[in-house]
């Protein structure tokens, strides 16, 4: 069976990389003054907060400096600059508004399906809240808000403050197309997870010491859960720039993960559960893990229908 | 030609049935007790007193040095706190103590200056002491540490689960990320390292307003601490961590009143026992002795 390319035809991939080569300098400078524009239109006051004087910036090489730990997220997402500003109230816990500039809303979808647990809010492209934190994305912009110590007074600033930022971003942003390659049935929409690096992979389901499907920044991928009759099934998508890439990753992934794997490209894990693995041009889908051998083989079906 | 590496993967912790593969499987040795073999199990000492900290931010330094004497006297057997120190540490030793500079829970600098204050007054001399975090490597007495002391707040941590004491000697490497992997499960590799093996003497859990739940790209809120009022501390780092581990396990079960598991999984900890024989993590190989104030204690 034949699959649509995900990407470009090779000429016209050429023809971008030399666009974007000679884009670079002006595009850096774009994105900065941008954050920056946006600096000046953020409110100085929110409810009984307000901003202290110094805002700052910061960029990949700086941001280890603010964010311990965690920063290794935004960096695999590519963030470009990171603008920070907090607001103070005597008496009440401060406010610390990040705003991330990812690059590109890809990104910024990203690194917000990261962590997406919380409340639902209707803010930015998709937003969050839990005890203490509002997140949302909106255009390439990955925003955070939280509070030091969750009081009602401060959820209430942070309420306004999200609204008040949302409303400076045109929430335009473009998802990645890999996503409309996941079958619908039985998706928990709440679980997905946009990627491209080993890293962030290993972080939501662990499958190995390397990386065994040369996962990188040339192949967008998309990890998901669904629930069929009370069957369960991981399924993660990979697409890379070529057909011969994809058929090295998979050969590697066979190799490595599923030696035991039958005609179908299924095998029964230690679990109890089954993994299956199918490529067709660039696209490769990975059952990771599945309740049934039967749902494993469904969804891979499915994946290549859905076109 | 050398081997080639074989690639670990989900399905070898599958098979072993459990978090952690065999250390052979890493292409690193077992260490430890030689099989049909039990060693003892692994003393650690739980202080606790309520009057010490009223939540994030307070500290009673002189509660907290005398918390600290108790522990360590108790820890060792020891007649008096001095002599609980003359144990572990001689005048000629140069000791760096490994702390942690995390902005919103740093290690308490009263509790390094007691540390410090009791080396000097065994007679360790003041140049051959530092406390540092992440100049450890280039640090003068550190490269030539004969001993070290580890004392770090517990947390939740984004790649780890937990922030640990196995984990603090991760400034001792020169890729920290490249520990990250399957949650940061090979943490206690380092332990092996030249300049860490079988230096620590005293491993201090700082358990006074611990970090129960992160959130956000700071992984914090003081909304989820609370005044624990304690100090875990014992010679073996993998026992004490364990032992920090459950309660702040007991913490989140509590607060969020279901079962809450520490996300991810602090792998580490059981890996740093049966792959890297760093100590003990089963509850039923950790000899707990709790002392002080015992309310909410959650273990």
């Amino acid at each position: 069976m034949q699959t649509t390319p995900l990407s470009e035809a090779p000429f016209m991939r050429v023809l971008i990389l030399i666009t974007v080569f000679l884009a670079f300098p002006m595009t850096l400078t774009a994105r900065a003054d941008s954050l920056k524009q946006l600096q000046q239109n953020l409110p100085t006051r929110v409810l009984n907060w307000t901003a202290e004087p110094a805002d700052q910036f910061y960029d990949p090489a700086t941001i280890f400096s603010y964010i311990d730990g965690g920063a290794e997220v935004y960096k695999a997402y590519h963030m470009q600059q990171c603008f920070s500003r907090r607001y103070a109230n005597p008496g009440a816990p401060a406010i610390v508004l990040d705003i991330f500039d990812m690059g590109s809303s890809l990104n910024a979808f990203g690194v917000f399906t990261h962590d997406t647990d919380g409340e639902v809010l209707a803010l930015g492209q998709d937003a969050r809240l839990k005890p203490g934190w509002l997140s949302f994305w909106s255009d390439r912009f990955f925003v955070s808000i939280y509070t030091e110590e969750e009081t009602p007074a401060a959820a209430q600033a942070v309420r306004a403050l999200g609204q008040q930022v949302a409303g400076r971003i045109k929430p335009q942003g473009a998802k990645p197309r890999i996503l409309a390659r996941l079958p619908t049935e039985g998706l928990d929409s709440g679980s997905i997870r946009y990627l491209h690096h080993p890293v962030v992979l290993n972080y939501h389901y662990y499958l190995a010491d390397e990386n065994i499907l040369d996962i990188s920044h040339r192949t967008p991928a998309v990890l998901a859960r669904y629930q069929r009759d009370r069957k369960e099934a991981r399924l993660l998508l990979v697409d890379y720039p070529d057909p011969q890439s994809a058929e090295k990753a998979l050969a590697g992934f066979l190799k490595d993960y599923l030696p035991d794997a039958d005609s179908r490209g299924a095998a029964l894990l230690e679990n109890g559960r089954w993994a299956a693995a199918e490529l067709q041009g660039q696209l490769l889908a990975v059952v990771l893990e599945s309740d049934t051998r039967q749902l494993a083989v469904s969804l891979l079906a499915q994946v290549f229908n859905s076109k | 030609m050398p081997p080639q590496k074989r690639v670990i993967t989900r399905r070898d912790f599958l098979r072993t049935g459990s978090c952690v593969v065999m250390g052979s499987l890493m292409g690193l040795p077992l260490i430890g007790q030689a099989a049909g073999q039990s060693p003892p199990p692994s003393r650690v000492v739980l202080v606790r007193d309520a009057r010490v900290t009223t939540g994030y931010g307070s500290l009673q330094p002189a509660t907290l040095e005398n918390m600290l004497d108790q522990a360590l006297t108790t820890l060792l057997d020891a007649p008096d706190p001095a002599s609980a120190w003359q144990q572990l540490f001689k005048p000629a030793d140069v000791v760096g103590l490994k702390s942690n500079v995390w902005g919103p829970l740093p290690t308490p600098a009263s509790l390094e200056d007691a540390i410090v204050h009791r080396l000097l007054r065994l007679g360790v001399d003041a140049q051959n002491i530092a406390v540092d975090d992440r100049g450890i490597r280039r640090n003068p007495v550190f490269e030539k540490a004969t001993a070290l002391i580890n004392v770090r707040p517990m947390r939740t941590h984004h790649w780890s689960g937990l922030g640990t004491l196995l984990k603090n000697y991760i400034m001792f490497t020169s890729a920290p990320w490249s520990y990250h992997g399957n949650a940061c499960e090979r943490l206690g590799a380092i332990w092996h390292k030249p300049q860490v093996a079988g230096k620590t003497r005293l491993n201090i859990l700082v358990m006074l307003t611990p970090l129960f739940h992160g959130i956000g790209p700071h992984h914090f809120s003081r909304t989820y601490t609370w005044p624990y009022g304690g100090l875990i501390i014992s010679t073996d780092p993998v026992a004490a961590d364990a032992t920090g581990a459950r309660i702040i396990q007991a913490k989140r079960n509590a607060y969020f009143g279901t079962e809450k598991p520490i996300g991810p999984r602090p792998l580490h900890i059981e890996a740093a026992d049966t792959q890297f024989g760093l100590g003990q993590s089963h509850p039923d190989r950790i000899e707990l002795i709790k002392l002080g104030w015992n309310q909410d204690i959650l273990i």
